[in-house]
Formats: structure tokens, sequence, C-alpha cells
């Protein structure tokens, strides 16, 4: 597929702001580069043991981390009716620590009752709720996690119907619903091509794209002990490169910055973080990269290897 | 705060009605990453010394409330928040000696997002040496 810069900048600037822009906005945002943020998924192993959700955030402020990924079912207390009190202070905390609300990560649970999947009614009343407390909390992007079939991780056959179902939802709340393109999936391969077919078909920008999980472009073993435990230490084949994204990125609107093993070198040891990067700057996409940290769960571990990725990223982006 | 282990010292203690020890308790956070709708839980066991309790013996109780394992499957909109331990009531009368326990925990969950095969397959054991103190 290919479309020219300006088709590029149409789509990702979004239907609904493009007829507020100039011309001169347009060249501006032709400068744009990738932003950095954090998902709390990051610090799984410390959360709720030696860290509280006050203690994440004034760590990602630490970094300068703007953006951040929470997962509702995991950070909301009393998710998923949390008491104003606590969305008050909430908000209370992103201006503390300079936070931006980015993506809300949340499940359709197509499996929620046993023996039988969601049906497109149930998927929707699900999403619909996440979708209004994702806009109560400030979030414009969220990470919707699909139930899948088969090995390959293809998505429920009902997907279609309910996200077409909760697209004027997702307008009215201003969020953009993202499933995750997560290895093993490959980003030249059948699943990508139906969620293409669907946006394009659809015209679904920006209220449902794709959210690029960088652990596809992982081109090296990995060392880290998790992997080990997990036996799931090879790349998958055939590799993705960098470039291979660039045809997608009119419909990216969020991208985990998957990392397992930050070197004393400061480079990740198994995903080229410098070409990824140098291909989302070289075409201007301007969204947030949100780290999301899976290696071993040790106690401060997740500071220590965030810290060390986001030192990294801010010298490929030019900001150190 | 949670213990950093699965099974939490914290809670661990037999439980009485009516003057009566009816049995023990063992709390436990979830080993998923993420709050959970009780529906997408299957059932634990627990086995202390050697000797294991399953299915009636044992009892959820989460937010407070209380709930047979074979109901679980029909609280499909109660969340088991992350934060939260819940705490497995096992039916033992005169309940555990105090002192030191080998403590074992199996239980599981589904994951839609996991390819279906593999889901099914998974299941979650914690093993702890505890000290029953009260």
């Amino acid at each position: 597929m290919t479309i020219t810069r300006k088709q590029f900048l149409q789509v990702a600037a979004g239907a609904a702001t493009l007829a507020a822009l100039s011309s001169s906005s347009v060249k501006a945002a032709a400068k744009g580069k990738p932003k950095r943020g954090v998902s709390l998924y990051s610090y799984t192993g410390d959360f709720g043991v030696t860290m509280t959700l006050e203690d994440c955030l004034a760590d990602m402020c630490d970094m300068n981390a703007e953006g951040l990924e929470i997962l509702a079912n995991t950070h909301i207390d009393g998710y998923p009716n949390p008491s104003e009190a606590w969305i008050n202070n909430w908000h209370a905390l992103m201006a503390k620590y300079k936070i931006k609300p980015v993506e809300y990560g949340h499940w359709v649970d197509s499996r929620l009752h046993p023996g039988r999947e969601l049906d497109a009614k149930e998927s929707y009343a699900m999403l619909a709720r996440d979708i209004k407390l994702a806009n109560r909390l400030g979030f414009t992007v969220m990470r919707t996690k699909l139930g899948v079939i088969d090995d390959t991780l293809t998505p429920v056959k009902n997907w279609r119907e309910f996200i077409k179902m909760a697209l004027p939802d997702a307008q009215k709340n201003n969020v953009r619903m993202c499933p995750e393109i997560h290895a093993p999936t490959r980003l030249k391969s059948k699943m990508i091509d139906d969620y293409v077919e669907f946006i394009e078909k659809e015209k679904t920008t920006p209220w449902f794209g794709l959210n690029i999980d960088f652990g596809v472009f992982q081109n090296k073993p990995r060392r880290d002990r998790r992997s080990q435990e997990m036996g799931s230490a090879r790349p998958f084949e055939p590799l993705d490169k960098a470039d291979d994204m660039i045809p997608l990125l009119p419909y990216v609107h969020v991208c985990h910055a998957k990392f397992w093993d930050m070197t004393d070198e400061l480079e990740e040891a198994t995903i080229p973080y410098d070409e990824v990067i140098a291909m989302l700057t070289k075409n201007g996409w301007d969204g947030y990269m949100l780290s999301e940290y899976e290696g071993p769960r040790d106690l401060g571990a997740a500071s220590d290897q965030l810290r060390k990725q986001h030192v990294m990223m801010k010298r490929l982006l030019g900001e150190a | 705060m949670l213990e950093k282990e699965l099974i939490q010292s914290r809670g661990f203690k037999n439980v009485s009605q009516g003057g009566k020890v009816i049995g023990f308790q063992v709390p436990f956070r979830t080993s998923y990453y993420r709050g959970v709708w009780l529906s997408l839980l299957k059932p634990a066991t627990v086995t202390v010394d050697g000797e294991k309790f399953e299915g009636a013996q044992i009892t959820w109780t989460i937010g407070g409330k209380t709930y047979a394992q074979a109901d679980l499957a029909k609280y499909s909109d109660v969340n088991w928040p992350y934060l939260e331990p819940a705490i497995l009531t096992v039916s033992k009368p005169g309940g555990l000696k105090l002192g030191i326990h080998e403590v074992e925990l199996t239980y599981s969950y589904v994951a839609s997002y996991i390819p279906p095969d593999m889901d099914s397959k998974r299941l979650v054991t914690s093993k702890r040496k505890m000290v029953l103190a009260g």
C-alpha cells in the first residue's frame, strides 16, 4: 500500500480535527516525533508490594515520562465503579506529577461465562462501560484486548460487529480503540490485513486503530531469566523489520515500547530500538511509545530497567 | 500492602463459629496481573502437610462476601480487586495446630486473549511454609 504524505497526515490527524487544520499546522505536524510514556504494567512485580499508584507516577516523573497507560482492572480502585473521591484524587495526581493519561488498558473477556463466548451485545456492553470510564479519567486511547480463538491469536469471530456498535461511543467520548498487535502475530499477516480492511471499509479512523507492540521487532534471543522460565527466548519468524510498520502508521495511535533486557550500555539486548525510533521519527509519527517492561519481576527491577530504557529513548529522540 | 508471595501470612489463622474451631483461612493474592471477574476463576485446592482440601470444603471471600466454589461462575459482574487478597476458608473441625505448616495452593483463571488450548491448561501452584499463630 502506498500513500502520500498528505494522505498520511490527514488520516493520522483524524477526521474530527482535520477541518480545523490550516496548511501551516499540517506542516508543523510533519515535524512531530514520538513521545515517551510508561505502562504501569511494567511495575507488576512491585505494585501493591513496595509501590503504590502514586509511587509509580513519581517514578515516571523522574524520567520525564509524560504518557501513562494503566490497566483498568488493576489500577483503578473500585473498578468498574470507582468513587468520586478516587477520581478526584486521580486528576490531582496527574497534575502533581505532570502526567498525561494516554492509554486505558482493558479487556473484552469473551470467555466470561464458562462454556460459551460472549455475544456481540454483551461484548459491546463491556466495551461501552470502559469507554465511559476511560473518558472520565482523561484517556484518549484504549488498548482493547480481544478474546482469541486459535494459536495464531485470531480474534473472536464477532469482533467486527461489536466494534462497529461501539464506534459512536468512542467518538462521543474521544477515545481510540486499539487492539494490540503482539508477537507471535507478524506485521505482514492475515490478521493485519483483516484489521486494515475493516478500518478502511468502515472508515473507523481515528476511533478504531492499532497498538503495535515493539516485541514484534525482536531479532535476537532473549537472555533474561523470565524468558528461560517461560521457554520463550527466541524471536518469531519471519523477523519483522522496522520499515514493515510504515504502511500501518496511519492507523497506529499508540505503541507499546516492549522491552525485557536493558544492558548497562543502555541498549535493549533483543529489539533494535535505534531502527524503530529512526523509522517513526523519519515518518513524523507523533504518538506515544509506552514502555512495557516484561523482564524478571524482582523487586526494584522495573524502576531500574525503565530508567535505563528512557535514557536510551531520550538519546535516540535527541532529547539528551 | 501485599506480601510478595502469593500466599499471605496476615490472615492465616483458625476460624471459629459458636465457640468452636471449624476450620482455617488461607489468604492469597492473585497471580494474574489484573483484577478478574469471579466467573473467570477456577476452583482452588489447599493442601496442608499433605492433607488435601477441595470443592465444597473451600469457600472464597472477596469484598466481604463469601462464595461457594461452585457458585463463582455465576458472578460475572463481581470483580476480585487486584490489591485485595482472596480469603479461602477451609472446613476442618478443630482447625490446624499452632506452629509451622507446609501450605500448598492451586487455582486457575481464564484469560480470553490466550489461545484456548494453552489457557485451559493453566494451573497456578504456590507453596509456602506458614506459621499458624492463632
